[in-house]
């Protein structure tokens, strides 16, 4: 393998480390020391999907988000730091506190942030593309959301009009196989995912979203395609969710074997250790050391925002509207 | 002969009066995200697919504006769905179905048609949801023509109000707090039905009168109990439905104590406070010795931290403050 390929492996092996240790952290240190508050939607599983994907666009391209989305966020750049401090409610996170696990955003990086109104990110993302045409921006804007959101009126509106208009928008969209608890085969009268915006004239192709390689080539191929056409794409990943869908899900709709038995097989951290032991690309003892500074620094991320100021309670007054105007 | 009471949760509550109305009546069909193999996100719905099979309890993909459409269909050609929409501020979703269909058919066909449909959803904030999942919407759809309002806030009104909402022939949004589901109360062994635009005095006093409702309602018994230990003494209201409203009993308790406070966990500009405050003024004014006051959250969104978050919902020690600014 050459150097360059190996050094993006491990590039894409520090990103998904990183996110997996972040909702590690959210799930046995800050979920059960109340740290956190209201829902944790954590993509323990979906990693390679976000770094991947995100990863194959350019820096200035525009990324709006599920309410899955630290991962999207990690990967668009926000730093862990900022992220536990937001997630734990202090003044110094992300989004001063106001918006939580649910709402990170981070203009100056192109992460538009996350929008948990299920579907309602894609019409956004196609607002955000007309700005990029009306420009004449090159930029292109990718919008992620689960396979729930493709029953949502909001998404086929969107995929309409991106379609009509030739708006540079990347639909990205992570099938776990699960809404909630609702699967896929109880939900969509089409099973292939991938045909469900042919009718727009959008050809959709399914990638394993659990191969961070393949994701990063697909993406990297239709975002061509996108930017230098100035049309909508569409990517169906399949990956899965190995924790419940938010903290207090009884997970009745599958098997604790099913879950278990996925993560065995599928763990897409795994994967990409395999690989890239397996073909010498990387020795064992390097993904020790990987793992070890990676979790150090979340580690480190985490201690220094616990220490970090609560906002005051009347910030809440502040912020509704911006001042001014033209 | 005192009345047989148990002890239930409010999800409880809710799910018992769903079974006992489909039990009852065969027409009355559930269906909303999750509420079927699931029981809900709540809990709500627990064991009725089970009981009652799949044709009548469906989990829809998530399309609110096809359950709420599928709901005024339904509902048109003479069942009673009971449709749910996992949480309140995707009413915004299933509102053209709920405002500009459910309210209007019966009006428009020069009532050729009955709409006996209820939403429910849960709304409220507290539990740190943050913006988009934590509003109280009831302002919204009581300014609606056509619309049933029903907000509950202990687990007896909720199944005596939630079985004859489902008996009603119009459409009622039933608003349930997200973060009551687990509050317990006792409720009749024996079932009731609860009259829609009945209010009921929660608490009798002689000083002041407060109106709450939901959630809310529970601080405001809360801060009574406060002020009786300071000699005030609180006479609390809950309308229970808030359209129609139940004005009459809010009236003859003004005559009573003089004096009004009106709590609620949505916006005081536009909430239903400013409402009763005004059907108050119009009708009664020389028996206030004071001026009305309202608690109700500042105009802004639910933040996420805790601290801000207690700062816009309001909470026991706002409602025990108003209450002392409305008696001077
Ligand atoms: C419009 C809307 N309806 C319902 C919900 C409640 N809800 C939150 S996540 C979710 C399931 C989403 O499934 P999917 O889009 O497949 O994403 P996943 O959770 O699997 O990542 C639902 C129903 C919501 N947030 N927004």
């Amino acid at each position: 393998m050459a150097a360059k390929d190996r050094e993006q492996l491990l590039h894409f092996y520090e990103d998904m480390l990183r996110i997996r240790f972040f909702e590690e952290k959210v799930r046995d240190v800050l979920l059960p020391g109340k740290l956190f508050r209201g829902s944790s939607h954590l993509a323990i599983g979906q990693e390679a999907v976000a770094v991947g994907a995100i990863h194959a666009l350019r820096e200035d391209d525009l990324v709006v988000s599920t309410h899955r989305g630290h991962g999207h966020a990690m990967a668009k750049g926000l730093d862990p730091r900022s992220m536990f401090a937001e997630v734990m409610g202090r003044k110094t996170g992300c989004c001063r506190g106001k918006g939580g696990s649910m709402h990170l955003s981070d203009a100056g990086l192109g992460f538009v942030g996350e929008n948990p109104v299920v579907g309602s990110n894609t019409p956004m993302a196609a607002g955000l593309a007309l700005a990029a045409k009306l420009e004449g921006s090159d930029r292109l804007v990718a919008a992620f959301f689960g396979e729930g959101a493709l029953n949502t009126g909001a998404f086929h509106e969107a995929a309409n009009l991106a379609a009509l208009w030739q708006l540079p928008v990347l639909f990205l969209c992570e099938d776990n196989l699960y809404a909630i608890s609702v699967p896929l085969e109880r939900s969509s009268a089409l099973q292939d995912l991938e045909r469900r915006a042919e009718a727009y004239g959008i050809q959709g192709q399914r990638v394993n979203g659990m191969r961070v390689m393949e994701v990063y080539e697909a993406v990297s191929r239709v975002a061509q395609e996108t930017r230098e056409r100035s049309v909508p794409s569409y990517l169906v990943f399949d990956t899965y969710r190995f924790e419940g869908h938010h903290t207090s899900d009884k997970q009745t709709y599958r098997t604790r074997d099913e879950a278990l038995e996925e993560f065995r097989k599928r763990d897409p951290i795994h994967i990409l250790e395999f690989e890239m032991i397996d073909d010498h690309t990387v020795p064992i003892p390097l993904t020790i050391e990987y793992r070890d500074r990676i979790r150090a620094e979340i580690d480190e991320a985490f201690e220094q925002a616990l220490q970090e100021p609560w906002p005051e309670a009347d910030e809440a007054l502040a912020g509704a509207y911006a001042e001014g105007g033209e | 002969m005192a009345e047989k009471l148990r002890n239930i949760t409010f999800a409880q509550a809710i799910r018992t009066a769903l079974r006992a109305e489909m039990k009852r009546d065969e027409r009355v069909i559930l269906f909303g995200e999750d509420v079927g193999y699931y029981g809900g996100v709540y809990g709500a719905t627990v064991g009725l697919q089970k009981e009652f099979g799949e044709d009548r309890v469906r989990d829809t993909p998530i399309s609110e504006m096809a359950i709420g459409g599928v709901a005024v269909g339904a509902a048109l050609a003479g069942y009673r769905p009971v449709a749910e929409i996992m949480y309140c501020d995707f009413l915004a979703h299933a509102s053209d179905a709920i405002v500009n269909n459910a309210a209007k058919w019966r009006y428009m066909s020069g009532g050729q048609f009955a709409l006996p449909i209820v939403f429910r959803s849960p709304g409220g904030g507290g539990a740190g949801y943050a913006a988009q999942h934590s509003q109280s919407l009831e302002a919204w759809f009581a300014h609606i023509p056509g619309l049933k309002v029903v907000a509950p806030s202990l687990p007896r009104d909720a199944r005596g109000l939630l079985k004859a909402a489902i008996r009603d022939d119009n459409p009622v949004v039933f608003l349930e707090h997200k973060a009551h589901y687990t509050f317990k109360g006792e409720v009749p062994v024996e079932e009731e039905v609860i009259p829609l635009g009945v209010a009921e005095v929660k608490r009798a006093g002689n000083d002041v009168t407060v109106v709450s409702w939901s959630k809310t309602l529970t601080f405001a018994l809360e801060a009574a109990e406060t002020l009786a230990a300071e000699g005030i003494d609180t006479e609390v209201i809950d309308p229970r439905t808030l359209q129609p409203l139940d004005i009459e009993a809010i009236l003859a308790s003004i005559g009573k104590t003089r004096h009004l406070v009106v709590a609620h966990e949505a916006v005081q500009f536009g909430g239903l406070g400013g409402e009763i405050v005004a059907q108050v003024a119009e009708r009664a004014l020389d028996s206030l010795k004071r001026p009305p006051v309202r608690v109700a959250a500042p105009f802004v969104p639910i933040p996420y931290s805790e601290p801000m978050e207690l700062r816009v919902i309001p909470q026991v020690a706002d409602i025990v403050a108003g209450v002392r600014r409305s008696l001077g």
